[in-house]
């Protein structure tokens, strides 16, 4: 019962009415930037940090903490209703959270996202208290070559989620695996395809291809469209999920929930691969899988739940190692280091108050996200009620803005229009841009994972298969791709020998 | 009902950024800079060592001069996009930034001309600090110094903060001073080399020492060497790489640049703000939480150590035919 005395001295922390004023500030600021694309939680907290200065430690984190998984709630809403992903994590959403907006069951999505999202947090929570520690040195054990292993597989993954044809989405996968080698090799310093131009040195940014290809390129489609047919305004039919809607996807959000949890503890890119890994469970155990990609309730709660799962655990390497996995756990790194309270591998014993207010804040934090979500879907569902006249120029401003806020560069909004032209020529010749964005975003971890794997290996890509896991994922990789190839073997085999017997 | 809560939300971020549109009428280099506001534009992303430095100095300077110090992340190439932005911006001090001096010393030696940046395009205003990169073998290894290193016959995985680095030269040199076989592994940044030293999937890195000061107090990481010319406050019980008998001094060392032109009174007003907040006890506390050796010396100054760093790596690479792009 020792091990639990902190927990519930935590609880004390965050109880404090300071604390849960804090807490609910930092929830609210990060659900209104994750509503708006560009704007990250990184850029926000780097803006409050000198707010916090004066602010007691444990307050000051668990506001940025706030802002850090408020935004993951946020992100769904752009998804769901303007097809407008704000961040790597939140694309597998739009294929379905979309198409439900359109069916008039926006409301469904987003009721479901918000108690997905809630569930996959907790769960995340409580795995965080009880394992955090033990979680952190198996992460340790995930070097280059497991996340070339895993990429790999996630790369294969994308050309199944897509819901066009299998060519199409491996042509648009391809695609954005080329667009990935754009930049400065970060091996030899190279550039390649940068066309001299120091804007491209470090590549393309993932906000820019995201909001072009799934937003403009929509708004230029329906333009179109509107030309020739006069759409019915989308109609409302539900505000809320159905009893039968949450039965549906009670077990995407449990399998999302693991999902998340284990794949966010691994620095880099953790929760953009759990919540695509997610999406593939959910639609390769679905009994209809075509249903996907055209507003299967699943297809939202799976990855919602996933990547705020992956967005809570996220926070175990900068708790338990004092390593920041990401832009936005650096800041909350810095943010401690201000408040005299180094993060790394002594700050749960030396400073078991802060840790654990923390940890337990976000039980909190997450209620409260759930309360405001569910009066706020039935308001943000009504954007849709705008006429499109109105609404697309104003999204098209507000993709501009975002865009431009990310890296401050004017060069990337003329990028997101090159990119929103793509979109809407893929979306006329029926491709996908799922596929696209989610192979240039894990084709840059596995170009450099296995470049990295190989200087270590000597050179040699047996070494792949000599570590237990990532020999493991390539294994069970290979399986899955010959497995249709020896099935089809098999039946040819069978009916050979029926052919022999008839004659 | 809902355009206007979508324009609050777009006000509410505006104010966020602070992108408020405050106009900067600047006058030329009278005594009344400054007017409006001072943007100091930052190279990297948020989070970052230059970032939370820059960050530290506008505040001081914001509250000494009396005007907001908004800070403007505009991360690509290094710095260098920002420094091409910067040398391109009007030379009345409103447009200020800290750079790196591995973006003058070191990068040019790794990435083709027309990428590289010139410290000559620039107004130098006066000199912040030194940040140290310390070479780490993980707890469980046997090594403690460059020589167990040599002594263990194999050839050593060294992980790096990048192409281009300080750490990626430091390590280079050591070990080919040291005549060790080694590969270079490259990461991106400090934190993802920090993580593949701590599960051995690396045999060391080197890293900057605000970055890895925690492991090291927790002994999780073992500190072979400093890359300093003398030991550091922070380490004090770490060799240097020269004391073991290696010619490896390298640093990274942030400046306060402006636009090349920009009027002296300007400047000298800059500088003086700079140094009242360095001199400040937040700051200096800033500068011990994020293990960075205050060197906050004049233009002059600045340029002698800048010049210095960029003629003896120069030489020491042609000297020991490394090349950093393995081109």
């Amino acid at each position: 019962m020792d091990f639990l005395n902190p927990v519930i001295d935590g609880f004390g922390v965050v109880l404090q009415p300071t604390n849960l004023l804090y807490c609910l500030i930092g929830v609210v600021i990060g659900m209104l930037i994750g509503v708006l694309p560009g704007l990250g939680p990184a850029a926000t907290i780097a803006i409050l940090l000198p707010v916090t200065y004066g602010v007691e430690p444990v307050s000051a984190i668990i506001m940025l903490a706030g802002i850090f998984y408020g935004a993951q709630y946020g992100g769904t809403i752009t998804s769901v209703l303007l097809r407008l992903p704000g961040e790597a994590s939140s694309v597998v959403t739009v294929f379905d959270g979309y198409a439900l907006a359109k069916q008039g069951k926006a409301g469904t999505a987003l009721g479901v996202a918000a108690i997905g999202s809630f569930i996959g947090g907790t769960v995340s929570i409580i795995g965080l208290t009880l394992l955090a520690p033990v979680v952190a040195e198996v992460a340790l054990d995930f070097g280059p070559p497991e996340y070339a292993a895993l990429s790999l597989f996630g790369v294969l993954l994308v050309a199944t989620v897509g819901n066009g044809g299998r060519t199409k989405s491996v042509i648009a996968a391809g695609l954005g695996l080329l667009l990935a080698t754009v930049g400065r090799d970060t091996f030899t310093g190279a550039s390649r395809f940068t066309f001299d131009t120091l804007n491209l040195a470090d590549g393309i940014d993932f906000v820019p291809i995201a909001m072009g290809l799934f937003g403009l390129g929509e708004i230029l489609h329906n333009l179109e469209e509107r030309h020739r047919t006069v759409p019915a305004p989308a109609k409302i039919t539900n505000v809320w999920p159905s009893r039968a809607d949450l039965r549906q996807s009670s077990g995407a959000i449990g399998r999302g929930s693991v999902i998340g949890f284990v794949l966010g503890v691994l620095p880099g890119g953790g929760a953009t691969l759990s919540s695509l890994v997610a999406y593939a469970v959910e639609k390769r155990r679905a009994k209809h899988p075509e249903r996907f990609g055209k507003g299967a309730i699943e297809g939202v709660a799976a990855p919602e739940t996933a990547n705020n799962a992956a967005a809570t655990s996220s926070f175990i390497p900068l708790l338990t190692l004092g390593i920041p996995a990401n832009a936005t756990m650096a800041l909350m790194f810095g943010a401690l280091l201000i408040q005299g309270i180094p993060p790394g591998p002594q700050l749960v014993s030396e400073h078991p108050d802060l840790f654990w207010g923390v940890v337990n804040s976000m039980y909190i934090g997450n209620i409260l996200l759930l309360i405001m979500s569910i009066p706020m879907v039935g308001l943000f569902v009504k954007i849709l009620r705008v006429r499109p006249a109105i609404l697309a120029p104003i999204t098209v401003l507000i993709t501009l803005l975002g865009v431009y806020t990310v890296n401050n560069q004017v060069f990337d909004i003329f990028l997101v229009i090159v990119f929103g032209v793509l979109g809407y020529l893929m979306k006329k010749f029926g491709f996908e841009p799922g596929p696209l964005v989610l192979a240039f975003v894990l084709g840059s971890v596995m170009e450099t994972a296995v470049r990295q794997s190989l200087l270590i290996f000597g050179g040699n890509p047996a070494g792949f298969f000599t570590r237990p896991i990532s020999g493991t994922v390539l294994v069970v990789l290979i399986a899955v791709l010959a497995l249709p190839a020896i099935r089809w073997a098999m039946r040819r085999r069978s009916v050979e020998s029926r052919d022999e017997e008839l004659v | 009902m809902r355009l206007i809560q979508v324009v609050s939300v777009t006000a509410a971020v505006a104010l966020l950024t602070g992108c408020g549109g405050v106009k900067t009428t600047a006058t030329g280099g009278d005594g009344e800079f400054p007017t409006g506001n001072i943007q100091m534009s930052v190279g990297a992303s948020p989070g970052g060592s230059t970032d939370l430095i820059t960050r530290a100095i506008a505040e001081g300077v914001g509250k000494e001069l009396g005007v907001s110090v908004p800070v403007v992340n505009k991360p690509g190439a290094n710095g260098a996009l920002n420094a091409k932005e910067l040398q391109s911006a009007k030379p009345d001090g409103y447009k200020i930034a800290v750079q790196n001096a591995s973006l003058f010393t070191i990068t040019p030696l790794a990435v083709s001309a027309n990428e590289a940046v010139k410290l000559d395009d620039f107004d130098l205003i006066g000199g912040i600090s030194q940040d140290d990169y310390v070479l780490l073998a993980p707890a469980a290894s046997a090594v403690k110094s460059i020589a167990d290193l040599k002594k263990s016959g194999k050839n050593i995985k060294y992980g790096t903060t990048g192409v281009g680095t300080g750490a990626q030269l430091a390590s280079a040199l050591a070990f080919k001073q040291a005549a060790i076989p080694a590969t270079d592994v490259p990461f991106d940044g400090g934190a993802p080399a920090l993580t593949a030293l701590l599960g051995s999937q690396v045999d060391v890195a080197t890293i900057q020492v605000g970055d890895s000061i925690a492991q090291i107090k927790a002994k999780k990481v073992v500190p072979l060497a400093v890359f300093s010319a003398e030991r550091i406050k922070f380490l004090p019980e770490v060799p240097t790489a020269k004391e073991q008998g290696y010619d490896v001094v390298v640093s990274q060392y942030r400046f306060l640049t402006a636009p090349k032109g920009t009027p002296e009174p300007v400047k000298a007003k800059l500088l003086d703000a700079a140094k009242k907040t360095f001199a400040t006890e937040a700051y200096k506390k800033f500068n011990d939480d994020h293990c960075l050796t205050p060197i906050e010396g004049s233009p002059d100054e600045v340029r002698k150590i800048l010049d210095e760093y960029a003629t003896k790596y120069k030489a020491q690479l042609d000297q020991y035919q490394i090349s950093l792009g393995k081109k």
